[in-house]
């Protein structure tokens, strides 16, 4: 417990809301993320998961509401800032371009330009560094997609998962949050995306984890926040609940219980 | 480490994609509308013993440059999810600028050149803007910039006389040999710019899903607005080079060059719903057009059943398109 007491807030959110004219999506969201850890986030369909998850990486504009990176207060407004912030979103079928190649998907926004007086002047792309990189990141991530100049939609969902999973590793500097990475995929794919999860906390990455999957939760999962009609119902950590209470916390079956 | 070893043999990773994938890649994309290109030239060659000359060829190439020109800015807009429908309009402003900057102002016709560039790429931008700003959908706003524009090309222009330019000025377009080069120019400039540089590989993911590519960083608004840009700076390069082919400027040019110029965008293969595309197959989209025309022409048939001929050829190519998606 002590250890876990003391273990480093990397990011906070304070009072976090979010209301579409009277409809209150987000209701004062108070979140933690400690260093190194995976913070799965549960709930119910419209429990606000997601709100929460575009709210504090800036894809919306919060109505109130605070973050926190190392316990400084920093303004993210927009994707950019968050990215500069550290933090890598996989959003939920928002991660990739179907009509571009994977290369293309994975340095989208932050392509590498060459080095030379093209570069700097019509920011000519230097897609033999970029392949490079990919290559590299997915041997020592073990996706094995080799065609990487094939447009996004040959893929198959859990290729393209990983793709937009291995995307926290290559640029994540430190925090990944990922909208359900395992929707739509099959048994064995789903497994894959969940091992790769695993992988980003070996790669030094803190994770926030939207899922359905109480099985996920877990077994890949250090605490559980678990939300309820766009409030926090349940913080604990996974070692204290079992899928059932979990199950009664989303529903609402059981009352408010915020532990670790 | 049994994972890693079985991982090998599943797919060996190749340390880079050669040259030469690429190029078979890209022509798996283009071989089936160059093909649609010389079976009808061959229809034609076939048809008609007129059509069996060099000439001919010349001047379908002729004919093509200058709608293929600005149809190089109309692949950029369509392939980034935009729609432009005002560059006839834009090409007759811009005509009637090359021409009052030569003859009103006695600029040196390179400056005036410049002039009437600036003034269609600032009418592009000033499409952009206002979409952007507004969030007006982009056939509302470049319908109205189709009707405003073709005002303002008339006001500019009216009761003047803007014809009879300097010989320089006339060489740009004359002839079949400098408006081929400049559409080929053109083309390449295009091309480059879709497919090495960053702001023409955004087109793509901007077309392809705007909202990935808003989440990923990407300025989509200022993206657009370039776009724009360079729809009205091809609009412009296209006008100059009519004026200077017919030797005189009027504010009644261009008129429906839009639809010419999305119609061999649609005929070449590029998506109407964006992200998908290119200007080569822009250029062999207007030449199959053209073709059209002028074979058809050569048979006796009038320029009303080829209007009929062409919008069926667009509808075709939709539905070609369309059926191939389903087909995946």
């Amino acid at each position: 417990m002590e250890h876990l007491e003391s273990a480093k807030m990397i990011l906070q959110a304070r009072g976090l809301s979010k209301h579409y004219g009277g409809v209150v999506a987000l209701d004062s969201v108070d979140l933690e993320l400690r260093e190194g850890e995976v913070l799965a986030i549960v709930g119910d369909n419209g429990a606000g998961k997601s709100t929460l998850v575009k709210a504090l990486t800036g894809a919306i504009a919060k109505t109130s509401g605070s973050v926190l990176i190392d316990g400084r207060e920093t303004r993210i407004d927009n994707p950019t800032d968050a990215k500069a912030a550290g933090m890598e979103t996989v959003y939920q079928d928002l991660a990739l371009v179907n009509e571009i190649s994977i290369t293309k998907n994975m340095f989208l926004g932050r392509e590498i330009i060459k080095d030379n007086v093209l570069g700097r002047l019509f920011g000519v792309l230097d897609f033999v560094k970029m392949d490079a990189k990919i290559r590299d990141l997915f041997e020592k991530l073990d996706i094995r997609i080799s065609d990487i100049y094939r447009d996004a939609e040959a893929f198959s969902g859990g290729q393209r998962q990983a793709v937009a999973l291995s995307k926290t590793v290559m640029f994540g500097k430190r925090i990944a949050i990922l909208d359900e990475p395992t929707a739509a995929l099959g048994v064995r794919e789903s497994k894959m995306a969940m091992d790769l999860v695993r992988s980003l906390k070996d790669h030094g990455l803190s994770v926030i984890m939207i899922t359905h999957n109480m099985q996920h939760v877990l077994n890949y999962c250090d605490r559980v926040m678990v939300m309820r009609l766009g409030k926090v119902a349940a913080v604990c950590d996974v070692a204290d609940v079992d899928g059932d209470t979990l199950v009664g916390l989303i529903t609402g079956a059981i009352e408010k219980k915020v532990g670790r | 480490m049994i994972n890693k070893k079985s991982s090998e043999f599943v797919s060996v990773p190749q340390a880079k994609t050669s040259g030469w994938q690429i190029l078979q890649y890209q022509f798996m994309q283009i071989w089936q509308v160059l093909a649609a290109l010389v079976l009808i030239y061959a229809v034609f060659f076939i048809l008609s013993p007129a059509f069996r000359n060099i000439d001919t060829l010349l001047s379908i190439f002729s004919q093509a440059a200058i709608l293929a020109i600005l149809a190089c800015g109309t692949t950029v807009v369509l392939i980034s999810g935009g729609l432009d429908l005002s560059v006839g309009s834009i090409f007759a402003v811009v005509g009637v600028v090359v021409g009052v900057l030569i003859k009103e102002y006695q600029l040196a016709y390179p400056v005036a050149i410049i002039g009437a560039l600036v003034a269609g790429t600032c009418l592009g931008a000033l499409n952009g803007v206002i979409q952007v700003v507004t969030k007006v959908p982009a056939f509302i706003v470049t319908l109205g910039g189709l009707t405003a524009y073709k005002g303002l090309a008339e006001l500019l222009g009216s009761g003047k006389d803007l014809s009879r330019f300097p010989d320089g000025f006339q060489m740009l377009g004359s002839g079949y040999f400098a408006p081929i080069c400049i559409m080929f120019g053109a083309a390449l400039l295009t091309g480059l710019f879709l497919t090495k540089t960053r702001l023409g590989n955004h087109a793509f993911a901007i077309g392809g899903n705007a909202e990935v590519a808003r989440l990923s960083g990407v300025k989509v608004a200022r993206s657009r607005i370039y776009y724009y840009m360079i729809g009205g700076m091809f609009a412009a390069t296209a006008a100059i080079l009519e004026v200077s082919k017919l030797n005189f400027a009027q504010s009644s040019r261009g008129v429906s060059y839009e639809l010419f110029a999305i119609a061999a965008v649609v005929i070449g293969g590029t998506s109407l719903f964006g992200g998908r595309g290119g200007v080569g197959k822009t250029i062999i989209g207007m030449l199959i057009m053209q073709t059209i025309i002028v074979g058809l022409a050569y048979l006796g048939v009038g320029t009303s059943f080829q209007r009929i001929a062409i919008g069926a050829i667009i509808i075709l190519a939709v539905y070609w398109d369309v059926w191939r998606r389903q087909a995946r």
